[in-house]
């Protein structure tokens, strides 16, 4: 349960710089893809007002191997326990060759017929109005019409990002993992105005920190710890906006950020991005952080993290997740030609007071600058994954053990 | 009784000795006996001649946790703390046991800013109390090993490490090195040759000679010992490091042989038992959970005749690869695959296997508590420490992952409680187990899971 601190105690408790101008800070205690929950009964699986059909169903593989040409035997070997090219962490690989000439459907998806995915079919969803148009898009639970988010519209009925509030399994595994030291995300708010509610001229930063969050008694992120910024050449943003009523709003749209994404996909950028953040009385801060963001590497990222994995454990074959993300992308840089290349997102965020110090920890943060100058190292071009994945596999210790386009399924069979 | 035994013909002296005796075939052969009132103290807490019932340590360990949900379905964690606790449902296995079993919730591994390297960072934080910088090694040597130094040298071996697991790879957790494991003992019929095979010599037979075979091998050790000098002052730093740690492991082996040259205690609960039948290998959870009963009856008995006094027992891996027989899906893709029923708060097929799990570690309590040992049983003379690698499994969760202390440690673990905690490390735990042990460390881990703070709770 959150803890509740009243106004009164709140303005002598929040981390602030006093002087004319103003500043708060924060840590981000959760986030997650901005997905509206529209089931009944807190059910995942159930049909709701977003998924009239509920999620999308678990897989039956002999069905879809058998569709890719693989005999029923074949089939229920490849997805035989006691297959040794079955790997407990990694899944089997053999699945992957389903497409066209036993293509990898994960690097060829289209090599695969469109498997589709369950389309989210309410019209409520959480998000901001990036193009500035209420006759686009769905309408805010509050009921602001032209909220933009497409990325909820095309995956918002697959399993991994369905549910209530903070109990999507996706939210949980990467929020748990944030808030056991993964990655900390800062956010300092600086206005110049004497009134921090309503600020024509306010400047909002996020930074990492190598500082962990701590958790009290009740298991429950602790406020008003210290985090020193880590300066970082991929992971900061800055935004000009202004306060209305306690209400952070981007003035202008900042052309390109890069956010710590609480995802597969690691990265995430976002052009013409956005965003709404409430201050709310008990200290803390609330809202998204929205725009466009490349939808191929969002696809890569689900691939990286092992497709048979993947697939397994969310019900959804991935070439459908590349169909449907491509179909529906509605955005590109502008002057790009072609197809989009980008899909309307929002990041939901909460955070907490926090002290934020400068990266030579000597000062709080008062004011929004870039710390990239600061970076010697140049940013990584390739994270290190846990495991050596290749075109959304991982090799198998064994290499007597075979899988691929040309394979004997039952080879292993011989083997085992 | 002692009166009744000798009107029939016994002595104290002989049933010590030998247990019963006769011929088999033309082969003399003997049986042992559990410890008899005629043997003990007027207590049944020691021997008659004083000395004490040997107490011994063992770790348990499953993968995948249990349920305890962040929509408020536990399934595991009792609501009542301190003694008497109540029994939840994937706890059923256990409950026959449960007030010589306590229960620590809410404890957790700190990684402090590594990465929760999944279904490794949360074991590997409670046996090495680190937070392993790469999966596959741990930062720090496992606590068992602490525990075997200080209780394991008067055994035949100094640790015992068994999978039931039928996994692909033999599964170990124990290290001194934290990078090289143990090799365990896979199959109920190695842990038997292991235990009761060659070199295997009765504690309780009247007949008992040093083994010729030893002894030789003793001297060819002790033969190069002057060589082992002289090629240590030799050689460079980096081959100096090689050579110690071979030579240490050189030395553990003749403190081994040491012991064998010596005439065992008498262990009057050995029975030695039957050899075990080879098993279909198989990871279904039907098959581990025969294994684990099997191995650790056989494991129950090596303690009792005295072959080792520390042990690492494995039921499946982090990773499990168990499933339930004739299915597809294994247990591990079920935790995180399988959607939280919203009525319930769990994963309902999840939390089935988790008690499917669980009733093997309630089996293989219940084999120790089935041997008499003095006035109480094997059990009651071990600290069995049952852990796993994750809590809420689905999303690799290294919060409040359960750990057991099973057994009274011979007096020392004041068993049967619940301890609950918000968050505090693992170690506190594993620091508890070596005290109670007498392992002489007075405080475990690094970083954030550094503690000098045993669960002074549970300790007599």
């Amino acid at each position: 349960m959150k803890k509740i601190i009243s106004s009164a105690v709140t303005a002598l408790l929040l981390p602030a710089v006093a002087n004319a101008e103003w500043t708060k800070s924060y840590v981000i205690e959760w986030n997650e893809p901005a997905m509206y929950f529209g089931g009944v009964d807190g059910s995942i699986t159930n049909p709701g007002k977003d998924c009239p059909k509920g999620v999308n169903p678990e897989l039956d593989w002999i069905k879809v191997l058998t569709n890719a040409g693989y005999s029923e035997e074949e089939a229920k070997w490849i997805r035989n326990p006691a297959n040794p090219t079955r790997s407990p962490v990694h899944g089997q690989n053999q699945v992957a060759f389903r497409g066209k000439d036993r293509a990898n459907v994960y690097v060829h998806p289209e090599s695969y017929p469109d498997p589709g995915l369950y389309p989210m079919e309410g019209q409520v969803a959480e998000g901001l109005n990036l193009d500035g148009d209420d006759s686009t898009g769905l309408t805010s639970p509050a009921g602001k019409k032209g909220i933009d988010n497409v990325f909820y519209e095309t995956l918002g009925c697959w399993k991994s990002y369905r549910g209530p509030e903070r109990l999507s399994s996706g939210a949980l595994q990467f929020n748990d993992a944030m808030r056991n030291g993964a990655w900390t995300t800062v956010v300092v708010v600086h206005g110049r105005g004497k009134d921090p509610l309503n600020d024509n001229n306010v400047e909002v930063g996020f930074y990492l920190s190598d500082d962990d969050m701590v958790k009290g008694g009740n298991g429950e992120i602790a406020p008003d710890y210290t985090f020193v910024v880590k300066p970082d050449a991929k992971y900061e943003a800055i935004f000009k906006a202004k306060t209305e009523n306690g209400v952070i709003k981007t003035k202008k749209p900042s052309e390109q950020v890069m956010l710590r994404d609480p995802g597969y996909t690691r990265d995430l950028e976002l052009l013409d991005a956005q965003l709404e953040l409430v201050m709310n009385e008990d200290g803390t801060l609330r809202g998204y952080v929205g725009g466009y963001r490349p939808w191929m590497k969002v696809y890569q990222g689900w691939v990286d993290a092992r497709g048979p994995v993947i697939e397994a454990l969310t019900w959804v074959e991935l070439p459908a997740v590349y169909y449907a993300l491509k179909r529906t992308a509605d955005y590109k840089p502008k002057g790009a030609k072609g197809p989009n290349t980008h899909i309307s997102y929002a990041l939901r965020i909460d955070a907490i007071p926090a002290y934020v110090m400068s990266p030579d920890a000597h000062n709080q943060v008062a004011k929004i600058k870039s710390y990239k100058a600061l970076v010697d190292e140049p940013p990584q071009v390739a994270r290190a994954t846990r495991f050596r994945v290749i075109d959304g596999l991982v090799p198998l210790p064994d290499k007597s053990l075979k899988y691929g386009p040309d394979v004997d399924v039952f080879a292993s069979r011989k083997t085992n | 009784m002692s009166r009744h035994l000798e009107k029939k013909g016994f002595s104290r002296r002989s049933v010590l000795r030998g247990g019963l005796r006769g011929m088999l075939g033309g082969t003399a052969v003997s049986l042992g006996l559990p410890i008899l009132d005629i043997l003990l103290d007027e207590n049944g807490k020691a021997f008659a001649d004083g000395a004490a019932l040997p107490t011994r340590f063992g770790s348990y360990f499953w993968g995948l946790g249990l349920t305890d949900t962040p929509a408020g379905g536990t399934r595991w964690v009792p609501e009542k703390t301190g003694f008497g606790y109540d029994i939840k449902p994937e706890l059923e296995s256990i409950a026959h046991l449960k007030d010589k079993v306590s229960v620590f919730s809410g404890y957790r591994a700190i990684t402090d800013g590594k990465a929760n390297l999944v279904h490794w960072s949360g074991h590997a934080s409670i046996l090495s109390g680190a937070a392993p910088g790469a999966n596959g090694r741990f930062d720090a040597p496992s606590f068992d090993t602490k525990i075997a130094d200080a209780i394991g040298g008067s055994s035949r071996y100094k640790m015992i490490n068994v999978d039931a697991s039928t996994s692909r790879q033999p599964v170990s957790y124990s290290t001194r090195s934290g990078t090289t494991f143990a090799s365990p003992e896979v199959t109920p019929l190695g842990l038997y040759m292991r235990l009761f095979g060659d070199g295997f010599q009765d504690p309780n037979s009247d007949n008992w000679q040093p083994d010729p075979s030893i002894m030789l091998r003793q001297s060819v050790l002790s033969a190069v010992k002057d060589q082992r000098h002289a090629l240590m002052k030799s050689v460079g730093k980096e081959d100096q490091i090689r050579l110690d740690q071979y030579f240490t492991s050189l030395r553990e082996l003749e403190n081994q042989l040491e012991v064998q040259l010596q005439r065992p205690e008498k262990c009057e609960a050995c029975v030695i038992p039957d050899a075990p039948k080879e098993t279909p290998p198989s990871a279904s959870i039907e098959v581990v959970n025969a294994n684990t009963k099997v191995m650790a009856r056989l494991l129950a008995m090596g303690l009792a005749c005295n072959q080792s006094r520390v042990f690492n027992f494995v039921h499946t891996a982090g990773t499990s690869e168990t499933y339930i027989g004739g299915q597809s899906k294994i247990y591990h893709q079920i935790t995180h695959d399988e959607p939280t029923d919203a009525t319930l708060g769990y994963q309902p097929i999840t939390s089935q296997l988790a008690g499917m799990v669980m009733q093997g570690f309630g089996d293989f309590l219940t084999e120790f508590e089935n041997i008499k040992e003095g006035d109480g049983t094997l059990l009651d003379n071990c600290l069995i420490m049952g852990f796993s690698d994750t809590g809420y499994a689905k999303i690799h969760s290294i919060d409040n992952i359960p750990m057991f202390f099973a057994g009274s440690a011979g007096g020392r673990h004041k068993a049967g409680q619940h301890v609950h905690t918000t968050g505090e490390s693992v170690t506190r735990v594993s620091l508890t187990a070596m005290q109670i042990m007498g392992a002489p460390v007075g405080e475990f881990g690094q970083g954030t899971m550094k503690t000098a703070n045993p669960v002074s709770e549970v300790m007599a």
